[in-house]
């Protein structure tokens, strides 16, 4: 609520210092990660431009019009966990569609469930049942 | 008798001491395996009479794994023989109860009720976790083979592998990392 008041009183005094341009054509340079530094009453934030990692491993796609797991062919199980953490952030998430770029059906079909190191979520420490160890057929697993 | 032959007949003869990894494996597939080597069915000797079975030393009993729900859908029945006195324990709850109940009930079970299973059982030693006495692990001569292989977390591989391991997808050119 407060940010709002804020923002609002912002605009109003001075408009012209939000008259820029936030659209661009081009995509905003390379991949980068944005850092805040803080010293004494100076906040830097800067965008560390740095290259892709998987470049030299990334599976070149021949199919101009399939989406990279349907043109690798792949059958992704919930044990392939190497494969399954490319499509995931720092911190367990799974990737939205627009990074992924994956078809919608194999973007629903990987969920995955990888926990990051520093998670809380032990299953050693679940309730009842959940916390011992189970596992599931992956020649019945469908879709 | 020559010596070669000497040592064969201890060999046949002695019993033998195996142990088993129980981590990630069903009990009931690791109980059609360990009741062979508990009741000497591996031995060309074997016959029903014979008293040739091996020990057999589980370790991590306390890790098995079940397929699916099963660790709220399987049961196990009691009854005490008073009026009222059936109870009914899902595995789970046996398992907390014991974690080396649910294999011994299973290695029991996969063997026919005749007057030998209770010494068969007798062989079979179950340790929830790695901590095994030094005396028993000093006769140990033979490991038995897992049934299921055991699933690799993210964080067991090595750095190199996750990072060198073929990439599906890269980047888009202007993503911000998180
Ligand atoms: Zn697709």
């Amino acid at each position: 609520m407060s940010l709002l008041w804020f923002s609002k009183n912002v605009l109003s005094k001075n408009s012209v210092l939000f008259n820029f341009r936030s659209i661009s054509t081009t995509p905003q340079l390379q991949i980068k990660e944005i850092k805040e530094i803080q010293k004494g009453k100076e906040l830097t934030i800067y965008g560390e431009i740095f290259k892709s990692p998987r470049e030299p491993y990334v599976l070149n796609n021949n199919h101009s019009s399939a989406c990279p797991v349907c043109a690798s062919g792949l059958d992704i199980k919930h044990t392939d966990v190497l494969i399954l953490s490319q499509f995931v952030r720092s911190d367990g998430c799974m990737l939205p569609r627009r990074i992924t770029g994956l078809c919608r059906k194999q973007q629903k079909r990987l969920m995955p469930n990888l926990n990051p190191s520093w998670s809380k979520k032990d299953p050693k420490r679940r309730y009842g049942w959940k916390k011992f160890n189970k596992y599931f057929d992956e020649s019945t697993i469908k879709c | 008798m020559s010596a070669l032959k000497r040592v064969q007949q201890w060999a046949t003869f002695a019993r033998i001491w195996h142990v088993y990894d129980a981590a990630w494996q069903n009990p009931f597939e690791s109980a059609q395996v360990l009741k062979k080597y508990l009741k000497g069915m591996h031995k060309p000797i074997y016959h029903p009479m014979n008293d040739c079975g091996d020990h057999v030393i589980v370790l991590n009993s306390a890790e098995i794994a079940l397929p699916g729900d099963e660790w709220k859908k399987r049961v196990y029945f009691h009854h005490t023989g008073y009026p009222g006195g059936a109870s009914w324990t899902l595995a789970w709850e046996l398992h907390n109860k014991d974690p080396t109940m649910v294999l011994r009930k299973a290695v029991y079970n996969s063997m026919k009720g005749n007057l030998q299973r209770r010494y068969t059982m007798e062989r079979l030693h179950i340790f929830p976790d790695a901590n095994v006495p030094k005396e028993l692990m000093g006769n140990v001569s033979n490991q038995i083979r897992q049934v299921r292989p055991i699933p690799k977390r993210l964080d067991h591989y090595p750095e190199e592998d996750v990072t060198q391991f073929p990439k599906v997808i890269d980047y888009p050119k202007d993503y911000v990392v998180k």
